[in-house]
Protein backbone atom coordinates (compact mmCIF):
# COMPACT_ATOMS: atom_id res chain seq x y z
CA UNK A 1 0.00 0.00 0.00
CA UNK A 2 1.41 3.25 -1.25
CA UNK A 3 1.02 6.74 1.29
CA UNK A 4 -1.97 7.81 -0.84
CA UNK A 5 -3.66 4.71 -0.69
CA UNK A 6 -2.87 4.40 3.11
CA UNK A 7 -4.04 8.16 3.56
CA UNK A 8 -7.22 6.82 2.07
CA UNK A 9 -7.61 3.80 3.84
CA UNK A 10 -7.10 5.71 7.34
CA UNK A 11 -9.44 8.45 6.38
CA UNK A 12 -11.97 5.81 5.22
CA UNK A 13 -11.98 3.79 8.41
CA UNK A 14 -12.41 6.95 10.41
CA UNK A 15 -15.71 7.71 8.14
CA UNK A 16 -16.90 4.33 8.61
CA UNK A 17 -16.43 4.67 12.49
CA UNK A 18 -18.27 7.83 12.24
CA UNK A 19 -21.02 6.63 10.17
CA UNK A 20 -21.75 4.29 12.53
CA UNK A 21 -21.79 6.34 15.24
CA UNK A 22 -24.33 8.39 13.90
CA UNK A 23 -26.85 5.49 13.75
CA UNK A 24 -25.95 4.20 17.24
CA UNK A 25 -26.04 7.68 18.57
CA UNK A 26 -29.60 7.63 17.58
CA UNK A 27 -30.72 4.40 18.87
CA UNK A 28 -28.51 5.60 22.16
CA UNK A 29 -30.51 8.60 22.11
CA UNK A 30 -33.73 7.24 22.31
CA UNK A 31 -33.40 4.90 26.00
CA UNK A 32 -31.69 8.28 27.75
CA UNK A 33 -33.36 11.06 29.35
CA UNK A 34 -31.86 14.44 31.12
CA UNK A 35 -28.24 15.68 30.72
CA UNK A 36 -27.84 12.11 28.87
CA UNK A 37 -29.67 12.47 26.35
CA UNK A 38 -28.62 16.33 26.06
CA UNK A 39 -25.15 14.92 25.64
CA UNK A 40 -26.13 11.74 23.37
CA UNK A 41 -27.42 14.44 21.01
CA UNK A 42 -24.88 16.95 21.31
CA UNK A 43 -22.05 14.12 20.24
CA UNK A 44 -24.59 12.92 17.69
CA UNK A 45 -24.41 16.30 15.91
CA UNK A 46 -20.48 16.25 16.25
CA UNK A 47 -20.17 13.26 14.82
CA UNK A 48 -22.40 14.46 11.93
CA UNK A 49 -20.17 17.34 11.37
CA UNK A 50 -16.86 14.87 11.73
CA UNK A 51 -18.60 12.49 9.22
CA UNK A 52 -18.81 15.74 6.26
CA UNK A 53 -15.21 16.79 7.40
CA UNK A 54 -13.73 13.45 6.48
CA UNK A 55 -16.18 13.31 3.68
CA UNK A 56 -14.69 16.40 1.98
CA UNK A 57 -11.34 15.34 2.77
CA UNK A 58 -11.94 11.97 0.95
CA UNK A 59 -13.54 14.09 -2.11
CA UNK A 60 -10.42 16.16 -2.20
CA UNK A 61 -7.88 12.92 -2.75
CA UNK A 62 -10.37 11.95 -5.55
CA UNK A 63 -11.54 8.87 -3.27
CA UNK A 64 -15.22 7.89 -3.17
CA UNK A 65 -16.46 8.04 0.64
CA UNK A 66 -17.87 5.24 2.41
CA UNK A 67 -21.32 5.30 2.28
CA UNK A 68 -23.72 4.82 5.49
CA UNK A 69 -25.02 1.73 6.00
CA UNK A 70 -28.90 1.65 6.45
CA UNK A 71 -28.70 -0.24 9.61
CA UNK A 72 -25.95 -1.32 11.97
CA UNK A 73 -25.96 -4.70 14.03
CA UNK A 74 -25.20 -3.54 17.57
CA UNK A 75 -22.44 -5.50 19.83
CA UNK A 76 -25.64 -5.49 22.15
CA UNK A 77 -29.28 -5.27 22.63
CA UNK A 78 -30.14 -1.93 23.62
CA UNK A 79 -33.61 -1.35 25.63
CA UNK A 80 -32.51 0.09 28.61
CA UNK A 81 -30.43 3.85 29.04
CA UNK A 82 -27.97 1.44 30.85
CA UNK A 83 -27.10 -0.39 27.40
CA UNK A 84 -27.51 3.69 25.83
CA UNK A 85 -24.68 4.62 27.49
CA UNK A 86 -22.87 1.56 27.05
CA UNK A 87 -23.38 1.47 23.28
CA UNK A 88 -22.06 5.00 23.55
CA UNK A 89 -18.53 4.26 24.68
CA UNK A 90 -18.18 1.71 22.76
CA UNK A 91 -19.02 4.03 19.60
CA UNK A 92 -16.15 6.46 20.64
CA UNK A 93 -14.18 3.52 21.78
CA UNK A 94 -14.32 2.57 18.08
CA UNK A 95 -13.25 5.88 16.86
CA UNK A 96 -10.73 6.90 19.00
CA UNK A 97 -9.24 3.64 17.34
CA UNK A 98 -9.91 4.63 13.81
CA UNK A 99 -8.65 8.13 14.37
CA UNK A 100 -5.47 6.54 15.99
CA UNK A 101 -4.81 4.89 12.53
CA UNK A 102 -3.90 9.18 11.18
CA UNK A 103 -1.54 8.94 13.74
CA UNK A 104 1.13 7.00 11.86
CA UNK A 105 0.45 8.53 8.96
CA UNK A 106 3.51 11.01 7.10
CA UNK A 107 2.09 14.27 6.79
CA UNK A 108 1.97 16.36 9.89
CA UNK A 109 -1.19 17.76 9.48
CA UNK A 110 -3.27 14.42 9.05
CA UNK A 111 -1.56 13.26 12.18
CA UNK A 112 -2.43 16.32 14.30
CA UNK A 113 -6.01 16.04 12.90
CA UNK A 114 -5.89 12.41 14.10
CA UNK A 115 -4.78 13.15 17.08
CA UNK A 116 -7.17 15.86 17.84
CA UNK A 117 -10.28 12.73 16.78
CA UNK A 118 -8.64 10.48 19.32
CA UNK A 119 -9.00 13.24 21.57
CA UNK A 120 -12.47 14.23 21.31
CA UNK A 121 -13.77 10.33 21.05
CA UNK A 122 -11.50 9.50 24.08
CA UNK A 123 -13.00 12.59 26.39
CA UNK A 124 -16.74 11.46 25.13
CA UNK A 125 -16.14 7.99 26.31
CA UNK A 126 -14.31 8.85 29.23
CA UNK A 127 -17.28 10.67 29.95
CA UNK A 128 -19.45 7.88 29.28
CA UNK A 129 -17.86 5.46 31.21
CA UNK A 130 -17.15 7.37 34.26
CA UNK A 131 -13.93 6.35 34.10
CA UNK A 132 -10.15 6.45 32.43
CA UNK A 133 -8.18 5.14 30.03
CA UNK A 134 -4.73 4.11 30.08
CA UNK A 135 -4.04 3.72 26.01
CA UNK A 136 -7.53 5.33 24.35
CA UNK A 137 -7.80 3.83 21.12
CA UNK A 138 -4.57 1.38 21.21
CA UNK A 139 -6.19 -1.07 24.18
CA UNK A 140 -9.52 -1.38 23.12
CA UNK A 141 -11.98 -2.48 25.66
CA UNK A 142 -14.02 -5.66 24.77
CA UNK A 143 -17.94 -3.82 23.95
CA UNK A 144 -20.02 -5.47 26.94
CA UNK A 145 -22.96 -4.68 29.12
CA UNK A 146 -21.47 -3.15 32.46
CA UNK A 147 -22.94 -6.54 35.18
CA UNK A 148 -25.83 -4.58 37.30
CA UNK A 149 -24.26 -3.29 40.70
CA UNK A 150 -20.46 -3.21 39.36
CA UNK A 151 -19.93 0.15 39.34
CA UNK A 152 -16.01 -0.16 38.71
CA UNK A 153 -13.95 0.72 36.02
CA UNK A 154 -11.94 -2.55 36.47
CA UNK A 155 -8.38 -2.72 34.70
CA UNK A 156 -7.63 -2.06 31.22
CA UNK A 157 -9.18 -4.65 29.00
CA UNK A 158 -6.74 -5.88 26.33
CA UNK A 159 -9.14 -7.60 23.53
CA UNK A 160 -10.65 -6.18 21.21
CA UNK A 161 -14.26 -6.15 19.91
CA UNK A 162 -15.50 -6.61 16.73
CA UNK A 163 -16.51 -3.79 14.53
CA UNK A 164 -20.03 -2.76 14.61
CA UNK A 165 -20.46 -2.81 11.13
CA UNK A 166 -18.88 -4.45 8.10
CA UNK A 167 -18.60 -1.97 5.34
CA UNK A 168 -21.18 -2.03 2.63
CA UNK A 169 -20.46 -2.77 -0.48
CA UNK B 1 -3.12 -4.95 22.67
CA UNK B 2 -0.04 -5.73 23.63
CA UNK B 3 1.33 -6.62 20.40
CA UNK B 4 1.28 -3.03 19.39
CA UNK B 5 4.67 -2.71 21.93
CA UNK B 6 6.45 -5.29 20.21
CA UNK B 7 5.11 -4.67 16.89
CA UNK B 8 7.57 -1.57 16.00
CA UNK B 9 10.87 -0.84 18.74
CA UNK B 10 12.95 2.16 18.37
CA UNK B 11 16.93 0.38 18.42
CA UNK B 12 18.79 2.80 19.99
CA UNK B 13 21.72 0.43 18.78
CA UNK B 14 20.87 0.74 15.00
CA UNK B 15 21.04 4.40 15.82
CA UNK B 16 24.27 4.45 16.85
CA UNK B 17 25.55 1.86 14.24
CA UNK B 18 25.05 4.26 11.30
CA UNK B 19 27.04 7.45 11.45
CA UNK B 20 29.81 5.42 12.46
CA UNK B 21 29.82 3.56 8.39
CA UNK B 22 28.93 7.03 6.61
CA UNK B 23 31.92 8.72 8.93
CA UNK B 24 34.10 6.42 6.94
CA UNK B 25 35.17 8.76 4.49
CA UNK B 26 35.75 11.86 6.46
CA UNK B 27 38.75 11.23 8.08
CA UNK B 28 39.58 10.09 11.88
CA UNK B 29 38.45 13.14 13.89
CA UNK B 30 34.49 12.17 12.89
CA UNK B 31 34.65 9.05 14.52
CA UNK B 32 35.29 10.82 17.88
CA UNK B 33 32.08 12.40 18.09
CA UNK B 34 29.39 10.40 19.49
CA UNK B 35 26.64 9.01 16.90
CA UNK B 36 23.29 11.43 17.10
CA UNK B 37 20.30 8.80 17.97
CA UNK B 38 17.48 8.37 15.48
CA UNK B 39 14.30 10.44 15.75
CA UNK B 40 12.37 7.92 17.73
CA UNK B 41 15.04 7.71 20.55
CA UNK B 42 15.51 11.12 21.38
CA UNK B 43 11.13 11.26 20.84
CA UNK B 44 10.86 8.27 23.33
CA UNK B 45 13.27 9.82 25.64
CA UNK B 46 11.43 13.39 25.98
CA UNK B 47 7.90 11.35 26.43
CA UNK B 48 9.70 9.59 29.32
CA UNK B 49 11.06 12.54 30.88
CA UNK B 50 7.27 14.16 30.68
CA UNK B 51 5.32 11.50 32.30
CA UNK B 52 8.60 10.86 34.87
CA UNK B 53 7.63 14.56 35.66
CA UNK B 54 3.98 13.99 35.98
CA UNK B 55 4.42 11.11 38.25
CA UNK B 56 6.82 12.92 40.67
CA UNK B 57 3.50 15.86 40.38
CA UNK B 58 1.51 13.22 41.43
CA UNK B 59 3.46 11.93 44.37
CA UNK B 60 4.06 15.46 45.46
CA UNK B 61 0.45 15.91 45.75
CA UNK B 62 0.03 12.93 47.17
CA UNK B 63 2.63 13.73 50.38
CA UNK B 64 1.08 17.11 50.31
CA UNK B 65 -3.07 16.45 50.42
CA UNK B 66 -2.81 12.93 51.04
CA UNK B 67 -7.12 13.15 51.40
CA UNK B 68 -6.64 12.54 47.45
CA UNK B 69 -5.93 9.33 47.38
CA UNK B 70 -8.85 7.87 46.46
CA UNK B 71 -9.52 10.45 43.57
CA UNK B 72 -5.42 10.35 42.45
CA UNK B 73 -4.60 6.25 42.54
CA UNK B 74 -6.14 5.16 39.37
CA UNK B 75 -4.63 8.38 37.04
CA UNK B 76 -1.17 8.00 38.69
CA UNK B 77 -1.47 3.87 37.95
CA UNK B 78 -1.89 4.76 34.40
CA UNK B 79 0.89 6.81 34.10
CA UNK B 80 2.75 4.74 35.61
CA UNK B 81 1.50 2.38 32.22
CA UNK B 82 2.39 4.82 29.87
CA UNK B 83 6.16 5.10 31.33
CA UNK B 84 6.25 1.25 30.88
CA UNK B 85 5.12 1.26 27.51
CA UNK B 86 7.09 4.26 26.41
CA UNK B 87 10.21 2.24 28.52
CA UNK B 88 9.16 -0.68 26.06
CA UNK B 89 10.00 1.31 22.93
CA UNK B 90 13.73 1.43 23.97
CA UNK B 91 16.34 -0.96 23.66
CA UNK B 92 19.37 0.19 25.07
CA UNK B 93 22.42 -2.25 24.63
CA UNK B 94 24.76 -3.20 27.45
CA UNK B 95 27.62 -0.71 27.44
CA UNK B 96 26.29 1.35 25.10
CA UNK B 97 25.77 4.74 23.83
CA UNK B 98 24.40 6.78 26.56
CA UNK B 99 20.53 8.03 25.42
CA UNK B 100 19.81 11.50 24.52
CA UNK B 101 19.50 13.72 28.07
CA UNK B 102 15.83 15.01 27.36
CA UNK B 103 15.36 19.07 26.78
CA UNK B 104 11.75 18.53 28.28
CA UNK B 105 10.96 21.89 30.64
CA UNK B 106 9.53 21.07 33.65
CA UNK B 107 5.56 20.87 33.50
CA UNK B 108 4.67 22.56 36.69
CA UNK B 109 7.68 24.89 38.84
CA UNK B 110 4.98 26.28 41.19
CA UNK B 111 5.32 24.44 44.74
CA UNK B 112 2.35 22.07 45.69
CA UNK B 113 -1.29 23.73 46.89
CA UNK B 114 -2.00 22.62 49.80
CA UNK B 115 -5.89 22.54 49.63
CA UNK B 116 -7.59 20.19 48.03
CA UNK B 117 -9.44 21.96 45.26
CA UNK B 118 -6.26 23.75 44.46
CA UNK B 119 -4.07 20.77 44.23
CA UNK B 120 -6.30 18.78 42.06
CA UNK B 121 -6.20 22.35 39.83
CA UNK B 122 -2.26 21.95 39.70
CA UNK B 123 -2.27 18.27 38.84
CA UNK B 124 -4.89 19.62 35.80
CA UNK B 125 -2.64 22.03 34.23
CA UNK B 126 0.17 19.27 34.90
CA UNK B 127 -2.23 16.80 33.01
CA UNK B 128 -2.64 19.35 29.97
CA UNK B 129 0.64 20.55 29.88
CA UNK B 130 1.64 16.42 29.46
CA UNK B 131 -0.68 15.89 27.00
CA UNK B 132 0.28 19.20 24.82
CA UNK B 133 4.26 18.30 24.99
CA UNK B 134 3.85 14.64 23.51
CA UNK B 135 1.91 15.81 20.92
CA UNK B 136 4.48 18.73 20.42
CA UNK B 137 6.96 15.48 19.68
CA UNK B 138 3.74 13.92 17.20
CA UNK B 139 5.69 15.00 13.82
CA UNK B 140 9.03 13.20 14.85
CA UNK B 141 7.75 9.78 15.73
CA UNK B 142 7.70 7.16 13.44
CA UNK B 143 4.49 5.71 13.17
CA UNK B 144 4.02 3.24 16.01
CA UNK B 145 5.51 5.93 18.54
CA UNK B 146 3.64 8.35 17.03
CA UNK B 147 0.20 6.22 17.61
CA UNK B 148 1.47 5.44 21.15
CA UNK B 149 2.27 9.16 22.14
CA UNK B 150 -1.26 10.48 20.38
CA UNK B 151 -3.23 7.94 22.81
CA UNK B 152 -1.39 8.54 25.74
CA UNK B 153 -1.93 12.56 24.98
CA UNK B 154 -5.69 11.40 24.80
CA UNK B 155 -5.08 9.32 27.66
CA UNK B 156 -4.17 12.63 29.55
CA UNK B 157 -7.00 14.60 28.86
CA UNK B 158 -9.27 13.12 30.01
CA UNK B 159 -7.55 12.99 33.36
CA UNK B 160 -7.83 16.31 33.15
CA UNK B 161 -11.37 16.21 32.93
CA UNK B 162 -11.67 13.91 36.02
CA UNK B 163 -9.27 16.68 37.64
CA UNK B 164 -11.91 19.03 36.75
CA UNK B 165 -14.71 17.36 38.54
CA UNK B 166 -13.47 15.86 41.55
CA UNK B 167 -16.54 14.58 42.86
CA UNK B 168 -16.29 10.82 41.87
CA UNK B 169 -18.75 9.51 39.24
CA UNK B 170 -19.36 7.02 40.71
Amino acid sequence: MNSAQGVVAALQGALAAENSAVYGYGVAGAHLAGARRVAAVRNWVGHENARDTLTAMLAARGAQPVAAAAAYELPFAVHSAAAAVALATVLEDRLAAAYLGLTGLADPALRAFGARGVRTAALRAAAWRGSTLAFPGLDVPAARLPSRGSGSPGPTSPALGSPTSSHPG
Amino acid sequence: MARDATRRRVLAAAAAALPLVAAGCKGISVLGSPPKAAPGVTVATEAIAVETQLIAHYGAVLRTVPGLAGTLRPLLAQHHEHLARLRARLIVPPGGQPLPRPRATPLLTAPVPGTSAAALGYLRHAENAASAALLAHLAAAPPSLAELLASISASEATHALVLTTPATHR
